[in-house]
């Protein structure tokens, strides 16, 4: 399990930067997903990119842990 | 169809709300409820290397960071002096033996005229030999004791380990009792773990553990060996024998303690070398064997 990455020296727990890139990716996606049907028809439309942005943070962490734990420091 | 519409965008709304809520409960469990803490680290025993006897340090055996055996000779106290030592021991030996055998004879003599002699010079004579024997038994004590104090100059390595921060240079005076450098012992070496007490209920000794050093990718294996007796109660102060002192009620946030978990280290990969006091991440694989303890959701 991937637990910390270090950025220049400085340690910190790698949810923050799943947090991080999946907030910078929702964001890259949000004019793709605006014209998806979907957008339409929910009360409060961001609610989507909220869901978006905790499965990504979720799956960012999954994913590396199962397939980037050769090569990124735990 | 205005109803309809109305229906569909709120299902797909409650659908979206279940998604979030479903994520956050998972990221809750992975960052959480997993069995995982950053805040190891290796640890070893350390015996303080002091000298039995007081003086000069006069010769150094080993270099600092150096790896010893147990009965290595450290380094070497003032030899000369407590060679002198031993030699006035034995002189004092010499000396005591020759005053006994002159009672001695004194004695026997005065026995064999008792007609000529008084009764009480006999057994002043005789009190006087007795006397002499012991004060020799004291200095064959005091030769034996000169002598392992002679060999306590020497000072050996108490068990194997690592010569660490070593300053000490010859020319130094050392008092008996002062540690003089620090011995890591390194069959001791262990990594403890501290985990908040809200990862403790799935952590039971014996399961597998797997620990990463700070900046090195490659897995330590180990297993929980222990997980502590106790730790201090921080909400009271004061001595057994007086009333409780517990402090006042801080009472909308409470932080979860950490409780030290003993990782005892099965395998070393061959490149790796763990010093005591090197951070380490410890992540634990509980055993599914259907003893689980059941745990308490975020309310």
């Amino acid at each position: 399990m991937i637990e910390e990455v270090h950025v220049l020296g400085v340690y910190m727990p790698a949810a923050l930067l799943w947090a991080v890139l999946a907030a910078v990716l929702v964001y890259l996606l949000r004019v793709p997903i605006q014209r998806l049907p979907v957008y339409r028809i929910l009360w409060h439309p961001s609610l989507l990119e909220l869901a978006l942005f905790v499965l990504l943070w979720w799956g960012l962490g999954a994913f590396a842990d199962l397939f980037l734990h050769e090569w990124l420091f735990s | 169809m205005l109803q309809r519409h109305n229906l569909l965008r709120s299902i797909a709304t409650l659908l979206v709300l279940i998604v979030i809520l479903a994520a956050i409960y998972a990221l809750w469990l992975r960052y959480q409820v997993e069995p995982v803490t950053r805040d190891g680290k290796v640890r070893a025993d350390m015996v303080p290397v002091a000298a039995d006897v007081s003086g000069l340090v006069t010769e150094i055996r080993v270099a600092d960071n150096q790896a010893v055996k147990k009965g290595d000779v450290l380094f070497v106290i003032d030899r000369p002096r407590y060679r002198l030592a031993l030699e006035q021991a034995e002189a004092a030996i010499a000396s005591d033996r020759v005053a006994l055998a002159q009672a001695v004879r004194e004695d026997r003599r005065n026995r064999a005229m008792p007609d000529v002699i008084a009764a009480e010079a006999i057994e002043q004579g005789r009190a006087r030999a007795e006397g002499l024997r012991a004060v020799l038994g004291q200095a064959v004590a005091a030769r034996d004791l000169a002598r392992f104090n002679l060999e306590r100059t020497m000072v050996r390595a108490p068990v194997d380990g690592t010569i660490s921060n070593l300053s000490l240079q010859p020319g130094v005076y050392l008092t008996a009792g002062k540690a003089a450098l620090a011995l890591v012992y390194n069959h001791s070496m262990r990594v403890e773990g501290y985990f908040e007490e809200t990862k403790l209920p799935a952590i039971r000794v014996g399961d597998p553990a797997s620990v990463y050093l700070m900046g090195v990718a490659d897995e330590i294996k180990g297993h929980v060996q222990s997980i502590a007796g106790g730790v201090e109660d921080r909400e009271r102060a004061g001595a057994d024998g007086q009333l409780a002192n517990v402090n006042p009620s801080f009472t909308w946030v409470r932080l979860a303690q950490r409780i030290p978990v003993r990782i005892a280290i099965d395998k070393v990969p061959a490149n790796v070398r763990m010093i005591p006091g090197q951070t380490a991440t410890v992540v634990i694989h509980p055993r599914k064997d259907g003893r689980e303890v059941h745990r308490s959701l975020p309310w």
